[in-house]
């Protein structure tokens, strides 16, 4: 028995390594691929500041979505609640409201949308697909409102300086994505709120069972997903120094993305923090890495399907392994 | 049984009678109709939530309004498979001419083939960029002339364009923009410039126009250090992004875009690496469209050439100010 067995396992382990860090792995062999592409350009300072600018608003969305996604829902409507949430801030700022004011009341803004998404998703038992799409619809329509479908601009100095200044050299959205990523990564990891999402994703049934209050769960996983995704939209706002009513709007589906990649980086195959930063990176590594060597947007659009499709394969085969 | 019989006869009579009277009246109750009804347009677009689509919009409705037209105005939101039906449904409920906004005759095969069944004529304005037999009349701007009006500033700004390397963005689902893009790529090659990236770089979507140029550029200037001269770019907001990407990268290419938009107006004005932008004259296009209409809807006149070019204005620092911009029409 023991002859049979003893050949079988270091192959199976193999196996099982590749299968769990297979992400990351997928990401090493890309930034060794484009290093050794451009070995002067791709790991240099300057490049991993570029590439951490360009998946700051990025990563702050996609921790929104991993928050929905760890209760077992997702949320189709982020993307456009950081557009609205630029454009108010953008639009009350214009009209001589004082920043932080106008702020707070485009964060409140994506609040209550989170909180209607949550109420009719937990309360009246909507799929999380049906609502968010129809609230999607909605506040697209209302950054059309709110900002006449024009670009705002001519933001105070001291906004855009939010999204443009820099601290070390490296600049303030790399910080404040940092800063958010932590605070949720804490909230998922320490808190009961955070434990009660996670046994609502695993499981309602038992979660309630458990004495969990899932309806509440999930109430507030989309409010604070609503909340979050609406400073993404402010930073967005203050880094192009500027408002529009869809800017943005690709956030949503590569928020998704980077939380499918994520998935597949821990064993129990579960939305989770650490790894949606990985996805969001591999999604900025692979978009900067295909600029730098000139590839057409459009093939880059393609690949970052297929890692996708690899991504999620990957996942469903450790769901079996397990 | 007689008694039965004679009901149905009377019946019988009474119907031919009020059939033959209502045959009898109807070519001069029609006639009637036709002499009070007042023309009958439909208009679309599918670029609405554009500035330039809403402000469209609104100056057809006014019109429409000031000319007693019985309007139809149907607005697309880029989605053909919603506005398409939409159209050819009020062609099947009669109308007498349709207006085209803004809206690539490739994409309206399904309306052209029903407005030609029913006979109706289309008047466009930005609809296509070569003449086409799907509209009576199509106005839009000179492609060819924008684009040698922003090639001669960047000309001018750097000193002549030989050995420089220049940036092209574009986008190819918009007609305009695709045929302006490759009219420049061929003007900057044929200057002896060099293109950036060997081909002309594409956003994908213009929605997020802006973030996919800041990004282009941001990365080709991290790759390669000083390595622009210029950025073309086939309009203003996108051209926004470049101009950014240019700014934070502490480079001195300079940035020319299409649109002028008010922001892209401000930015040149400042004085930075924003160089020029375009403005397309569309109130005096939409104009002239609606006065082929007019002269249709007097006697039946169509225009002579079913398609038009108008000539654009290069804004620079020089004229900016007294520029309308396009978002503020």
């Amino acid at each position: 028995m023991s002859t049979t067995n003893a050949p079988a396992k270091p192959g199976r382990s193999l196996g099982r390594t590749l299968l769990q860090g297979g992400t990351v792995i997928a990401l090493l062999a890309l930034i060794g691929f484009f290093f050794a592409m451009r070995p002067d350009v791709f790991l240099s300072f300057t490049n991993v500041k570029n590439i951490l600018f360009q998946v700051s608003i990025l990563a702050i969305i996609a921790s929104a979505q991993t928050v929905v996604m760890v209760v077992g829902d997702f949320d189709l409507s982020l993307g456009a609640i950081s557009s609205l949430a630029g454009a108010v801030a953008a639009a009350l700022m214009l009209g001589g409201v004082p920043m932080w004011i106008a702020i707070s009341v485009a964060a409140g803004v994506g609040l209550l949308i989170g909180l209607a998404n949550g109420f009719l998703i937990a309360y009246l038992r909507l799929s999380a697909f049906v609502a968010t799409l129809a609230t999607m619809t909605s506040v697209v329509g209302l950054a059309y409102l709110v900002t006449a479908g024009t670009t705002l601009f001519s933001l105070p100095e001291g906004f855009n300086n939010l999204g443009q200044g820099k601290f070390l050299n490296v600049p303030l959205p790399v910080y404040i994505a940092i800063v958010i990523s932590l605070i949720i990564w804490s909230i998922l990891r320490f808190t009961t709120l955070g434990r009660s999402w996670s046994a609502t994703g695993g499981n309602q049934e038992v979660a309630r069972l458990s004495g969990v209050n899932v309806r509440r769960a999930r109430l507030l996983a989309f409010t604070l997903a609503g909340v979050v995704s609406a400073i993404g939209g402010i930073i967005l706002a203050a880094r192009l120094g500027s408002a529009s009513a869809v800017q943005g709007s690709d956030n949503m589906m590569f928020s998704v993305a980077a939380v499918f990649l994520g998935m597949t980086v821990i064993r129990s195959g579960m939305a989770n923090l650490g790894g949606t930063m990985v996805g969001v990176t591999i999604i900025g590594v692979m978009s900067n890495g295909l600029n730098i060597l000139g590839v057409n947007s459009y093939v880059q659009q393609v690949v970052t399907g297929l890692i996708i499709i690899a991504a999620v394969t990957l996942s469903s085969l450790k769901n079996r392994e397990r | 049984m007689r008694k039965k019989f004679t009901g149905i006869v009377a019946m019988a009579a009474v119907a031919a009678v009020a059939a033959l009277a209502l045959a009898g009246c109807s070519p001069t109750a029609s006639t009637t109709t036709e002499e009070a009804a007042p023309f009958k347009v439909i208009a679309f677009t599918s670029g609405n939530q554009t500035p330039v689509g809403a402000w469209w919009v609104k100056a057809v409705a006014a019109k429409a309004t000031e000319l007693g037209w019985d309007l139809t105005m149907i607005q697309g939101d880029f989605d053909f498979t919603k506005m398409n039906p939409a159209v050819e449904s009020a062609i099947g409920q009669g109308a007498d001419a349709i207006l085209d906004g803004y809206t690539d005759v490739a994409s309206i095969g399904s309306i052209v083939t029903a407005a030609k069944d029913a006979g109706i004529p289309i008047f466009a304005m930005d609809s296509a960029t070569e003449t086409t037999d799907a509209f009576v009349a199509q106005i839009t701007t000179d492609q060819q002339g924008i684009v040698d009006s922003t090639v001669a500033a960047l000309d001018k700004s750097l000193g002549g364009l030989k050995g420089k390397t220049v940036m092209v963005i574009g986008h190819d689902p918009h007609p305009g923009i695709r045929m302006r893009a490759g009219l420049a790529e061929k003007a900057f090659i044929a200057a002896g410039a060099t293109i950036a990236g060997g081909a002309i770089q594409k956003v994908k979507s213009p929605a997020t126009g802006r973030t996919e140029a800041l990004a282009l550029v941001a990365d080709y200037l991290t790759a390669n250090p000083n390595g622009l001269d210029a950025v073309w770019v086939g309009w203003d907001d996108a051209a926004l992004g470049a101009s950014k990407a240019i700014t934070e990268a502490g480079s001195s290419a300079k940035v020319t875009g299409v649109d002028a938009t008010s922001e892209a107006i401000a930015e040149i004005q400042a004085g930075g690496s924003f160089l020029a932008s375009i403005e397309q004259p569309w109130p005096s296009i939409l104009d002239s469209v609606i006065g082929y209409m007019v002269a249709y809807q007097k006697d039946g006149t169509l225009p002579a050439k079913n398609y038009e070019t108008v000539t654009t204005v290069l804004v620079d620092v020089s004229n900016a100010a007294t520029i309308t911009p396009s978002d503020k029409l």
